[in-house]
């Protein structure tokens, strides 16, 4: 209650398959214990090959959206090039410290392929920028504990897209139906180095 | 007080000049000549060190300067100036790239960030331009390639596949425009440097008068440390006996 | 308690506000006006901090005018009337004494031809919704909206649901709000309809 982290609720995870990775969603926007929105999108694509989801304080969500488009936008322009997930990843980093005694109030997760070799990326961030890198999976949002359970069992080292994509959306279903504050819909991304398959899940709207 | 009367000393001339700019550019043409050669395996950047007298303890002053680990810079014209703009390319590099990205800039953004702080330098109040031209190699990690530019004291920039600038520049370039080729090698282009050089210099060429630096292959020794990953440096200074044995072989 | 509620229908937005402006235990007016026309085919509903809910309305209806003024007598759309206010209050949110506004914004997109209920709080939580409420009147209306809303549905149908949420209202507040407003953001601009 009253804990700008879970006033919104919602999920977020990625997982890294092999030469993929898949980052997820829930849609679902509330006001404490009251939905009021089953199609609030938390997944934003930076460009062809890196997307960021943001759980949390739903303003913030919205605003780093914007910021962190911004800033990869003028990266672009100026680099003549699109930003690798490392580096994106550190930007994030140090955008969130710069607001370290009056932080956003969210948990962002970056999932990406490299340029040169397609080498899979995920990690997640806490709300000041502490950078928490990964192999397998990364997951965040007012369902964390669930997430967690869900990924230590079914996970499963170099997976193809397909079962990646059952593996992940499994994971986050499951999960979300545990937690009052997240669900109302998912959205399910896998990357691979030559596209981007976007799944919409019908969910339970309870 | 002072700023309100702080009129910016480069203004335009009636015929459309900008004349404090055109000194500037005199300044480095009467400068040192210096040397810049890019090749497919690194870049070259090298100048004589001129000393006036033979009690002056030569071995100190350096002309060729390490910004980043792959990143170096040189210059001809005031060298008071060149000190001013290394300290602020350094600061640069960390302030506006490292501490954003964790990496450093690529050749091209560092030299823009240099190049907007020249420009700066003549449209500013009570300040005047700088007094150098700057040559500026390095490696860029995101396409594996190296890169060579000159900076201008206007602020104006340009990429070279070797290029000279100083007193005997025009010549030199001509030099370079005859020995320059697609499939230079690191050893050809120091080779090259030196003859360039040659022609400039008055008196004999000897190791402890130059000041070379090359950008090339990563120099692990240099790191301090062992046992990671990490890349050394691709900067690296070539010592005075070093390029006595490279002069021997010419 | 301030009632301020949203449905969008085929081609309108319908606002409905409360007309009681009330002050600790007493109602001080029965004709309260809640809505700012911010232009043409843009209507603000708000609630909130009784001083910062006008004062916040007003500052924004001035810039969106301020807009057309300077750009040739266009309409800012309802999309980026949105997020100027939603700009406007997460700035808010982080200063030293915030604006406490929830509001809703109706509007009609001229050039694309559709409504939209843009739903924003206070601290700039901003979402498209097909129907949506701030405070309490949430709590009792979304249910009703949820069962009876249909994609397809004219002024008529929404003004019908409208009532169904009201009469809820009516029944379930434990205070007298003196009815509503309603308007509707159309085509043709923006009318009361009672």
């Amino acid at each position: 209650m009253s804990d700008p982290f879970s006033l919104n609720g919602g999920a977020a995870i990625a997982m890294i398959g092999k030469d993929c990775i898949a980052i997820a969603s829930d849609l679902r926007l509330g006001q404490q214990s009251l939905g009021v929105s089953n199609n609030f999108d938390k997944i934003v694509e930076i460009n062809s090959k890196n997307f960021l989801a943001l759980t949390g304080l739903a303003t913030d969500v919205l605003t780093l959206k914007e910021l962190i488009k911004f800033k990869t936008n003028l990266y672009k322009l100026r680099e003549e090039r699109d930003i690798e997930p490392s580096t994106l990843a550190n930007l994030i980093s140090s955008s969130l410290y710069e607001k370290r005694f009056g932080p956003w109030f969210i948990s962002p997760i970056v999932g990406g392929l490299s340029k040169k070799d397609n080498k899979p990326f995920i990690c997640g961030f806490d709300s000041i920028g502490c950078i928490d890198y990964s192999n397998d999976f990364i997951v965040s949002g007012t369902a964390t504990d669930q997430l967690y359970g869900m990924c230590e069992s079914l996970y499963e080292p170099n997976l193809n897209p397909e079962d990646l994509f059952e593996t992940i959306s499994q994971a986050l279903l499951n999960a979300v139906d545990r937690d009052a504050l997240s669900g109302w819909g998912a959205v399910v991304y896998i990357i691979t180095k030559d596209k981007i398959v976007k799944r919409v899940l019908k969910t339970r709207q309870d | 007080m002072a700023d309100r009367y702080s009129f910016s000393l480069t203004t335009f001339s009636p015929s459309g000049k900008l004349v404090q700019i055109e000194y500037a550019l005199n300044a480095v043409k009467q400068g040192v000549t210096t040397i810049g050669i890019k090749c497919d395996n690194g870049v070259v950047l090298a100048t004589e060190r001129k000393s006036n007298s033979t009690l002056i303890k030569n071995d100190t002053n350096t002309k060729v300067e390490y910004i980043t680990p792959n990143i170096g810079m040189t210059y001809s014209g005031m060298g008071p100036d060149f000190r001013v703009l290394v300290d602020k390319a350094r600061k640069l590099a960390q302030t506006n790239y490292k501490r954003i990205y964790n990496e450093y800039p690529p050749v091209k953004i560092m030299v823009q960030e240099i190049a907007k702080v020249m420009q700066e330098s003549t449209q500013s109040g009570g300040i005047r331009p700088f007094g150098v031209s700057l040559l500026v190699g390095g490696y860029d990690d995101h396409n594996e390639k190296f890169r060579l530019y000159q900076v201008d004291p206007s602020g104006s920039y340009f990429p070279w596949k070797a290029t000279a600038i100083g007193k005997t520049s025009n010549s030199a370039k001509t030099f370079l425009e005859k020995r320059w080729n697609e499939n230079l090698q690191l050893e050809d282009a120091i080779h090259v440097a030196l003859l360039a050089l040659k022609e400039s210099v008055d008196g004999e060429l000897i190791g402890e008068n130059l000041d070379i630096a090359v950008i090339s292959d990563p120099q692990d020794q240099l790191l301090g440390f062992k046992g990671t990953t990490i890349e050394g440096p691709r900067f690296r200074k070539l010592t005075a006996d070093e390029i006595n044995d490279t002069l021997d072989s010419l | 308690m301030d009632i301020i509620l949203g449905i969008r229908v085929s081609d309108a937005t319908l606002i409905a506000t409360s007309k009681a402006a009330t002050r600790s235990i007493s109602i001080l007016k029965d004709d309260d006006d809640k809505t700012r026309e911010l232009n043409k085919h843009n209507l603000i509903a708000f609630t909130g901090e009784s001083g910062d809910t006008t004062q916040f309305a007003e500052y924004v209806q001035a810039n969106i005018q301020l807009y057309s003024m300077r750009e040739n007598d266009i309409e800012l759309s309802p999309k980026a009337t949105a997020s100027f206010i939603r700009n406007q209050l997460a700035t808010s949110i982080r200063s030293r004494k915030p604006y406490q506004v929830n509001c809703l914004i109706g509007g009609y997109d001229t050039k694309t031809g559709k409504p939209s209920l843009n739903w924003i709080d206070y601290l700039g939580t901003q979402v498209e919704l097909p129907y949506g409420a701030h405070g309490y009147a949430a709590f009792y209306t979304t249910s009703l909206l949820d069962k009876h809303y249909r994609e397809k549905m004219s002024i008529d149908d929404g003004l019908k649901l409208m009532d169904m949420c009201i009469d809820e209202l009516n029944k379930r507040m434990p205070i007298d709000f003196k009815g509503v407003y309603i308007k509707v953001v159309d085509k043709d601009g923006i009318r009361l309809i009672k």
